[in-house]
């Protein structure tokens, strides 16, 4: 309810006799009044005059004494964050909040500039690092979920760089991100957050597979330690949504190698030595059940299915039987407990990956030896049937569950 | 926006609404406030301390030249900085005095001498050495290893031209470039002159 509706319609109320007088004001004052609106022209006004500035100061930077140079960036630093508290104070959330987020890319931007104006760039990755600390400090002291996703961001980026402008993974800022913002999330159960932070994760893992030129499957022992953390979280929709990223990740990779798979030009690059992976991945599997196991959700131990390693098959037909193989039994799985749960969201999921795995097989296995318009003809009737057993299938799981009801 | 036309009548109405408004993981405001001016506070200092580093390696440093290989100003056309190749960046496997053979990203020990008025490395070590008169030790780490020589990175191999220079480079042209080394091992590029091109 907005406090719009309670101040039209409360007095209506009170004379129906619905509320008394006495709650309509206790209601009201539970809906505090919004602050007006900023007037927008002076604000467009002192943006442009902004903006003028900041483009005389681009063009003369090079030419303007460091001591300016320094000072401007130190001052528009404060500025922005006295700016943010002066309108956080008058309740202006958003501008605020805004504010705060400038604020932290003008400490990342004047740390970059004043190594430029160096010339330390490229010396070391500490200054870089400051900027993590500072965007996950703010979060923690702000609670806010714009700076929360800025700061997975500024990480992805300062690795990004890090990795590809001065060749090195800084350990300390993907250690921040995870633990400074992953706890703040474990704290702070948020479905949306998770999925932020689930993917700012993995795209940090994959710089570090790529940098140390290791096997690419590698990448999902941190995917999948991710995954256990979320198997822990009490709160089931936020630990689903952290589990999202890793799951997508595994069933994107299995589906290109269903695909692509048979050149030797990924074969080769793919494999970890067996045993060591093997043992790995099992002491997080382990970890994983032990989470699902202690939540009561023993059930969703068949997403691991995914990560059996059909890719361990050399190159040609068995490795595509193999990861097709475990794409039917992971997109099978889907389909087997969405209808256990009756979840119709999970069994559109579910038909989804069938029918897509279904495509990839029909795909890779007949396109070489058959006639084309009888391999179109096939593959579209096979799918429109397949389609249509799987709908008839989730109606009927429905119209049960609907019967079954008292 | 109208104001409640009746004024709240308990207390207890202003601290609901009070809890409504702020959500309740944030902290108090004056809490809030004091960490967030601690915050600036150590950005501004971290920023000053990144300029104080730059000031004191010059002041304080060692300074040394070294020359590039020619510099391509085309690649001023796409970026404002320079990528610079020292003539110590590639050095023979020779020069190498650890016991393993190096690995890649390792950090080394470059021991440098002056000759003809340039330095060049005449040993790398794995660990900090000891030195002679005369000789100054640059770090830097492996890029790349080959049978009979090896690639290394200073973390001095960008250089943000200032206009003056940016004119005078026309054409692939060897740079001489003044490095300061900190006593506590940073460096960083003081100068550049641009040398006459080689003959053709």
């Amino acid at each position: 309810m907005s406090r719009r509706v309670l101040e039209t319609d409360g007095r209506d109320w009170v004379q129906r006799g619905i509320i008394a007088e006495e709650q309509r004001v206790q209601l009201l004052a539970l809906y505090p009044a919004e602050r007006p609106p900023l007037a927008l022209l002076p604000l467009l006004g002192s943006l442009l005059i902004l903006l003028s500035a900041l483009s005389v100061v681009a063009a003369n930077w090079q030419g303007l004494p460091e001591v300016v140079r320094l000072a401007l960036l130190l001052g528009s630093l404060a500025g922005t964050y006295a700016a943010a508290e002066y309108f956080l104070r008058r309740q202006y959330e958003s501008l605020g909040m805004g504010l705060l987020g400038l604020g932290l890319l003008l400490f990342g931007i004047s740390i970059l500039l004043t190594s430029q104006m160096y010339q330390l760039i490229g010396y070391d990755l500490s200054g870089l690092v400051a900027w993590a600390v500072a965007g996950v400090a703010l979060t923690w002291v702000y609670g806010s979920r714009f700076l929360f996703i800025l700061t997975v961001v500024i990480g992805g980026l300062v690795q990004g760089y890090n990795t590809g402008q001065l060749g090195a993974f800084s350990y300390l800022t993907a250690g921040l991100t995870a633990g400074g913002l992953g706890y703040y999330w474990w704290r702070r159960p948020d479905s949306v957050l998770g999925a932020v932070l689930a993917s700012g994760l993995l795209w940090q893992a994959a710089l570090l597979i790529s940098h140390l030129h290791i096997k690419i499957t590698w990448f999902f022992l941190p995917a999948m330690l991710l995954y256990a953390f979320g198997d822990w979280q009490p709160d089931r929709p936020a630990g689903r949504a952290l589990q999202g990223p890793p799951l997508v990740a595994a069933f994107v990779f299995t589906l290109g190698l269903a695909l692509f798979g048979e050149s030797d030009i990924y074969a080769g690059r793919l494999r970890a030595p067996m045993l060591p992976y093997l043992a790995a991945l099992g002491v997080v599997l382990a970890l994983s059940a032990v989470g699902k196991q202690r939540r009561g959700r023993l059930g969703s131990l068949t997403d691991w299915l995914l990560l059996l390693p059909g890719f361990y098959f050399t190159g040609g037909l068995p490795l595509a039987v193999a990861t097709l193989v475990v794409l039917y039994a992971y997109s099978g799985a889907v389909l087997w407990r969405a209808h256990q749960e009756q979840n119709p969201d999970r069994v559109t999921l579910g038909t989804v990956l069938f029918i897509l795995t279904t495509a990839v097989a029909y795909f890779k296995l007949t396109w070489g030896f058959m006639d084309k318009s009888l391999f179109f003809l096939l593959g579209g009737g096979l799918l429109l049937g397949l389609s249509w057993w799987l709908r008839r299938r989730a109606a009927r799981t429905f119209s049960t569950s609907e019967a079954s009801k008292p | 926006m109208s104001a409640p036309a009746t004024p709240i009548p308990a207390a207890a109405g202003a601290q609901v609404a009070t809890a409504i408004v702020r959500p309740s993981h944030t902290l108090p405001e004056p809490r809030r406030r004091r960490w967030l001016w601690g915050l600036v506070v150590a950005q501004l200092l971290f920023v000053l301390a990144v300029a104080g580093a730059g000031y004191a390696t010059e002041q304080l440093g060692t300074t040394i030249t070294l020359r590039t290989a020619p510099a391509d100003p085309r690649d001023l056309r796409f970026h404002d900085y320079l990528e610079l190749r020292y003539l110590i960046s590639e050095l023979p496997g020779h020069l190498w005095k650890g016991s393993a053979v190096p690995r890649r990203k390792a950090p080394v020990y470059v021991v440098l001498e002056q000759r003809q008025g340039v330095y060049e490395a005449v040993a790398v070590h794995p660990e900090q050495p000891a030195i002679g008169p005369g000789q100054t030790v640059l770090r830097g780490w492996v890029q790349e290893t080959w049978r009979r020589s090896m690639r290394l990175r200073y973390g001095l191999e960008r250089y943000y031209l200032p206009e003056e220079a940016r004119r005078q480079l026309r054409r692939p042209q060897p740079l001489q470039v003044t490095v300061s080394i900190a006593p506590w091992g940073q460096a960083r590029i003081s100068q550049v002159q641009v040398l006459p091109a080689l003959p053709r």
